[in-house]
């Protein structure tokens, strides 16, 4: 059987790996990188590249000693260090004498090298392709219900089990038929927990560096440890929508992006690169929201992410909401980024009971 | 023996460590008609970034529109103190060297030029730090002072529609406007020319330079360099930007691509060897070290990379060029 390493893009990796069917071969992957594989990558990369390339480095050296022959690389086009990816993790892999063959997006010419040199019938092609949307769409479904469920549950980890059951079934489905049936099943999964229906819980949004906002190793699982403070979330990295944006600039040239800039426009006039431009966008529209707080991940030098930093603490000003802003690199630790964000929620609340106070304070002054 | 040519020659104003290659030549691009104008508008261009990546330029336009152009003094130490204060943390050495410059600038001009360099040839692209720098100065430092900006997009229109928008924009006559792009073509050319190869000396080891224009041209990143390896008695050369017709590879950052064609077209005869100088927390620098390692090592050039922050000190640059040099005058 022929495996295909795939990067790591937490838990939609099960969908990607449904992608790779299409070629007729099987994917190795997993949906966090594990901590082996970024020591590896550290090792072998040189040491000022950020942090996803060493993850993915890394991954990439752990799939070849597992005998994988083929990997693949997303492509970029756009100002970021992400373009380049690729052909640095191949020049890197060939210069540790590694065999493994890396394959991109490009085209050269109708097909794009991956698909001619697997060369799959059209059938076998294309039908994975629908399944894969599918289980994208799900996902993305998934991840909504556990953000809401995990901050109100009422025993601690209900709702992460519930989540990985569903996940490895949802890595096992083959037809489309089977991830139907999750998805109808999911939400009523999700109802079944138990819940403090009382409790308001602080609604914080996430933004930052796609690898960063998915991959629960290399953001030591901030997910989990917000929810369990009882902190709903929202991370604003969702592939489904990510796609259709994509989609939507190749065949329509109309997008979301084209909204977010409208959003932004006060703050920040250019997209800059990488996704800073929906980090600041995304400030704005949740403190428009009324959300609690906001909190900016990315890696350590960051070229994008962390040349808006300087907007998004005018934002914070301005709109009068929190930004965290956690920069992660090779030796962060996990105690470390629990504590900032146990202070950071305790803030969070102090301030609301301030602020509900001064209100109510406010209201019997105007009734006086 | 030791021709060191560099942009600092041309420098109006310094106050520094007493580089004799940094005195005190006033250019005649500089203050060309400002001289005359008191009352007229005062505009601030921070020595950083764009000012080195179009040497000349921007002096020559704002005061042949009528405007004083003021440039902020080249980076001491005294500036790295306040861009450690006042600037995000984990930007590369010359975003915070930015911010410090257009810090000096604030509450002492009208308004401040601060362009969004998106590219500077065709179909290449600048580094994604120039993308915000506008909106970030409007954001933090530059806060209360008018920012005159624009958008320099080769890709989607050369230089000379930009700045005639940039007349526009100023409520200025076109055709005054178009005499200024004149001259201040020329006035890059002339820069260029300055910073421009010296012709080979036989007996004198050679080194050629590289880095971003704004890195090899800083007064606190590469003066020290430059000090030492002129006491040491090497020509150096720094690496030449003019050109805007790179050949296509797999680089699109335009600095980057140009140094690589740059190397490529290097032999082991008319270079001892490449130094490139590299600040901390560069990206586009991290990942082309690699790239440009290889190629040397291919070429059989010797080649150092050294990388400065903000802590530099001329001790530890003196071992490292000292090193350097020795090992190769023992090669031969």
């Amino acid at each position: 059987m022929t495996y295909m390493a795939i990067p790591n893009i937490g838990n939609y990796t099960i969908a990607l790996a449904t992608a790779v069917e299409s070629l007729g071969i099987n994917a190795w992957a997993s949906t966090a990188t594990t901590p082996a594989a970024l020591k590896l990558g550290i090792d072998a990369a040189p040491e000022s590249v950020c942090l996803p390339l060493k993850a993915h480095l890394g991954h990439f050296i752990e799939a070849d000693r597992a005998g994988v022959e083929y990997a693949f690389m997303v492509n970029s086009v756009g100002t970021c260090r992400l373009r380049y990816y690729r052909h640095m993790i191949g020049q890197i892999l060939k210069d540790l004498g590694l065999k493994i063959k890396i394959f991109g997006l490009g085209f050269d010419g109708f097909k794009p090298p991956i698909v001619r040199h697997f060369d799959p019938g059209p059938i076998t092609f294309i039908k994975p392709l629908f399944h894969t949307v599918q289980k994208i769409k799900v996902i993305d479904e998934l991840e909504v219900a556990a953000w809401r469920t995990r901050a109100i549950e009422i025993t601690h980890g209900d709702t992460t089990q519930v989540m990985n059951k569903l996940l490895v079934e949802l890595s096992e489905s083959k037809t489309m038929a089977q991830t139907r049936a999750i998805r109808k099943k999911a939400a009523g999964c999700f109802a079944d927990i138990p819940v403090d229906k009382e409790k308001k819980p602080l609604k914080v949004g996430l933004v930052g560096e796609i690898s960063f906002l998915r991959d629960k190793c290399l953001n030591k699982n901030i997910e989990y440890i917000l929810g369990s403070q009882g902190i709903e979330l929202r991370n604003f990295f969702l592939l489904g929508e990510e796609l259709q944006n994509i989609t939507r600039i190749v065949f329509l040239n109309q997008s979301r992006r084209k909204s977010l800039s409208k959003l932004a426009d006060r703050y920040l006039q250019n997209s800059v690169g990488g996704h800073a431009l929906d980090s600041v966008a995304y400030s704005i529209h949740c403190a428009d929201e009324g959300y609690d707080g906001m909190i900016h991940l990315c890696p350590s030098g960051c070229m994008p992410e962390v040349s808006v930093r300087p907007i998004l603490k005018r934002v914070s000003k301005d709109k009068n909401i929190p930004i965290l802003e956690m920069s992660y690199d090779e030796h962060t630790c996990s105690v470390g980024i629990a504590t900032r964000l146990e202070a950071f929620a305790d803030v969070l609340m102090e301030r609301r009971k301030k602020n509900s106070s001064t209100a109510q304070r406010g209201k019997r002054a105007g009734h006086g | 023996m030791i021709m060191i040519k560099r942009l600092h020659e041309s420098a109006g104003v310094y106050i520094g460590t007493g580089n004799k290659f940094l005195r005190n030549i006033s250019p005649e691009w500089m203050w060309k008609s400002g001289t005359d104008s008191c009352s007229s508008l005062r505009i601030g261009i921070p020595r950083m970034f764009f000012y080195y990546i179009y040497p000349g330029l921007w002096e020559t336009f704002f005061s042949e529109l009528g405007m004083k152009p003021i440039v902020s003094r080249p980076s001491t130490t005294k500036t790295v103190e306040k861009a450690s204060q006042i600037s995000e943390t984990e930007h590369c050495l010359p975003n915070k060297l930015f911010d410090a410059h257009l810090a000096e600038l604030v509450g002492k001009v009208d308004m401040v030029f601060v362009p969004r360099v998106l590219s500077t040839i065709k179909n290449h692209l600048s580094c994604p730090k120039f993308g915000p720098l506008p909106d970030a100065a409007r954001a933090d430092i530059a806060r209360g002072t008018e920012v005159l900006s624009i958008d320099i997009d080769v890709s989607r229109s050369p230089l000379s529609k930009t700045l005639l928008l940039l007349g526009k924009k100023l409520n200025i006559q076109k055709s005054k406007t178009l005499s200024a792009i004149n001259s201040s073509f020329s006035a890059m050319e002339a820069a260029h020319k300055k910073m421009a190869r010296p012709d080979r000396i036989k007996g004198a080891p050679r080194f050629l330079l590289i880095g971003h224009p704004y890195v090899i041209h800083d007064n606190f990143i590469a003066g020290p360099i430059l000090n030492k390896l002129e006491s040491m008695g090497v020509e150096v050369e720094l690496v030449s930007f003019a050109d805007d017709t790179p050949a296509k590879s797999y680089i699109l950052w335009s600095t980057a691509n140009k140094i690589y064609h740059e190397i490529n077209t290097l032999t082991s005869e008319d270079y001892d060897g490449v130094i490139q100088l590299t600040v901390f927390n560069c990206g586009c620098d991290s990942m082309m070290i690699d790239t440009y390692r290889q190629l040397m090592k291919d070429k059989n050039i010797p080649y150092m990379y050294l990388m400065v922050d903000e802590h530099l000190a001329q001790s530890g640059i003196d071992t490292r060029v000292e090193a350097f040099i020795d090992s190769l005058r023992w090669r031969q």
